[in-house]
């Protein structure tokens, strides 16, 4: 790898945390409001560029991508015959459109490409350092702790979730649309959420063992330098000029 | 020859690449006996248990469960029917409202009726003489009823071995004195993990350790 | 699926959404006291673990909402807890989207807040099975609806989108009510006292 493009990785990823939140904000609504393939197109390559510049695993990237094409089944299937234009094949009421084809197509891309803004930019952020920079861009603190507080957890249950499907697996538990499958994964769920709360209760009891008061530690300061405004100023320069370009 | 229940020939695995557990591990239980399986801690031994029936995929080696190779997971679920595992850690185990509720889980999963399956949770809580945890709340019992509790789990569903992780974890001497004797009135093949070696002595009838990732002979 | 992806929504949708988020938002945090931060946040994660698991209904499945629950045990708070969970969904998983949050986060805190309203004190009385399928199932129907509202008033194209997701999630309303009711009558056994929580984390200090 050049030294140029290690300088660039190391930028990106020591970027502030802060910066790195607004970005990820501000890509998402200039990628909303494009209105040509062509600047999809260019917004995409954009957030392929900074997952790159971030070393973002390719693998993990893939499968979390993958998990989110699903949300977008319905519009990619209604939208080519809901949209009014001229029919490239008509079964009686049935018309699919070109422009149909291409809303879907801008839709796809659009969120493929916010979502890979969004893991390169956000999603390799460790939980402190995010809910860190939400302070700092004022969520109230009931809020950063809050998250602080799942992530942290968020690990622990899974494990335990885990745990439990592999001890009913032993048990020849096999998921069927059946009633008993329902009843058993609703019983697995209500232990997880009474274990949660026990949890929940010697958290706090350990946190007032240790003379907790009831005023979390607020996260520690952020260092905001001149890079990371550099950053913040010549992406969003470059955002609005993509807008501009496609609104023309 | 009496044909082997359980057999695991030259079984590897590895967690992650660079720490190999199991480096060709070979096990083979014949009906009626009792193996104690020993090593230190990290040595792999719930590991084999559960590479046993299926709940890990080793990268190489054979498990041969009652004369048939298993190789996919529809090949395990039979196994799983016959090889009772007792895991660890309670609590991994137990997860309905009540201990008779979590008993017939696993008849319930075999195809029982609900009231079949009641039954045999009834009739198995009343042989290990635990009838009255039937109707107590799982998350409120001592260590020595949840490691009972969730023996009768295992035994609703009439295996025919027993896989045992470590039972006497966290038990106190009356507990594991019932155990042992729960356990040795029992007709199945048994595979213990245990580091207790009064319990090992009363049980055993084979001794195995697991040492750098494979299975030797050793005293029971 | 009960997310909305970022760029189908009109701007006046979006916009309102948003707002509607951040009031929801706004008293959902006044009323979570910081001592019952660590409750909500594993009851938030344990929603979120959940939410992952695949019940399978009929040949295809799906994946439990449960946030009529959710508003049972937390009140307002589930309007942050809800927000927090959708936040993290969407920049671990990418599933949903962000300039939606807010509209994603009033569709499933929203239910939540009125099931509790409705529904809560019902359930510490009475039965458990039966009041915790009716708040599963209304909370999972409000949240379908205003979706598909959200959908629909954002294009003419996008009703037949609306459409399909109003039909796909009207059958599962049965199955949240049924897994709704098992955990409600699960814990009115096990432990009783986190259904009568919310009054506490709802009103903190403020009552």
């Amino acid at each position: 790898m050049s030294a140029t493009a290690e300088t660039g990785a190391q930028g990106l990823r020591e970027l502030d945390p802060r910066a790195r939140v607004l970005l990820a904000l501000a890509f998402a609504v200039a990628a909303v409001a494009l209105r040509r393939i062509d600047s999809v197109l260019v917004a995409l390559a954009a957030a392929g560029v900074a997952a790159l510049l971030v070393r973002l695993p390719p693998a993990r990237a893939l499968r979390r991508l993958a998990a989110a094409q699903l949300t977008m089944a319905p519009l990619l299937l209604t939208l080519p015959f809901a949209v009014p234009g001229a029919p490239i094949v008509a079964l009686g009421p049935v018309r699919l459109s070109a422009d149909g084809l291409l809303r879907a197509a801008m839709l796809w891309l659009r969120v493929n490409a916010i979502l890979l803004a969004v893991l390169a930019l956000v999603g390799t952020l460790d939980a402190g350092r995010l809910a860190a920079a939400l302070h700092r861009l004022g969520a109230p603190a009931a809020l950063t702790h809050l998250l602080s507080f799942t992530v942290r957890y968020l690990g622990l249950l899974e494990q335990e979730y885990a745990r439990l499907r592999t001890a009913m697996r032993a048990r020849a538990f096999r998921p069927r649309s059946d009633r008993h499958t329902w009843r058993s994964l609703g019983q697995l769920a209500g232990m997880l959420i009474v274990r949660s709360a026990a949890r929940a209760e010697r958290v706090m009891e350990a946190m007032r063992c240790r003379g907790f008061t009831g005023r979390l530690p607020v996260p520690e300061p952020l260092g905001w330098r001149a890079r990371d405004a550099a950053w913040v100023a010549v992406a969003c320069l470059g955002l609005v000029a993509l807008v501009a370009v496609d609104r023309r | 020859m009496t044909e082997a229940l359980l057999e695991l020939h030259e079984i590897h695995f590895a967690y992650e690449a660079s720490r190999p557990v199991l480096c060709g591990a070979s096990l083979r239980l014949l009906p009626g006996e009792r193996v104690v399986l020993c090593g230190g801690n990290g040595a792999g031994k719930t590991t084999l248990l559960h590479v046993a029936v299926g709940l890990l995929v080793p990268q190489a080696g054979d498990v041969i469960a009652f004369g048939e190779p298993r190789r996919r997971e529809r090949d395990f679920w039979s196994v799983r029917v016959r090889v009772g595992l007792l895991f660890q850690d309670p609590d991994d185990q137990l997860f309905c409202p009540t201990v008779a509720e979590d008993v017939a889980f696993g008849p319930l999963n075999l195809g029982r009726s609900p009231a079949q399956a009641r039954a045999l949770a009834a009739e198995t809580l009343e042989r290990l003489g635990i009838a009255e945890l039937a109707d107590r709340s799982t998350g409120h019992l001592s260590g020595g009823e949840k490691r009972l509790a969730t023996l009768a789990t295992v035994l609703a569903m009439q295996p025919e071995v027993l896989l045992l992780d470590e039972p006497t974890l966290g038990l106190d001497d009356a507990a594991q004195e019932r155990l042992v004797a729960i356990l040795d009135r029992l007709p199945q093949a048994i595979c213990l993990v245990s580091h207790d070696r009064l319990f090992r002595a009363r049980l055993a009838t084979r001794g195995l350790e697991l040492v750098r990732g494979k299975v030797v002979e050793s005293a029971p | 699926m009960a997310h909305l992806v970022d760029g189908v929504v009109a701007w006046p949708v979006l916009l309102g959404g948003t707002a509607l988020a951040a009031g929801g938002l706004a008293i959902g945090c006044r009323r979570l006291e910081l001592e019952r931060i660590p409750q909500a946040a594993l009851l938030s994660a344990a929603f979120f673990v959940v939410s992952l698991v695949h019940v399978p209904v009929g040949p295809w499945g799906m994946h439990p909402l449960l946030n009529g629950l959710l508003g049972i045990l937390l009140g307002w708070a589930a309007f942050p807890a809800i927000f927090v969970a959708l936040l993290l969904q969407a920049t671990c998983f990418g599933v949903g989207g962000i300039t939606v949050l807010g509209v994603n986060t009033v569709a499933l805190a929203a239910p939540a807040v009125i099931v509790h309203a409705l529904f809560a004190r019902r359930l510490e009385r009475g039965s458990r099975a039966v009041w915790g399928a009716a708040a599963g199932a209304s909370a999972v129907v409000m949240t379908a609806l205003l979706l598909a509202l959200a959908l629909a008033l954002s294009g003419r194209e996008f009703r037949p989108a609306a459409a399909l997701m109003l039909a796909a999630y009207l059958p599962l309303a049965a199955i949240e009510a049924a897994l709704t009711a098992t955990v409600a009558a699960y814990l009115g056994r096990v432990k009783p006292a986190l259904l009568a929580g919310p009054a506490v984390l709802a009103q903190g200090r403020d009552a």
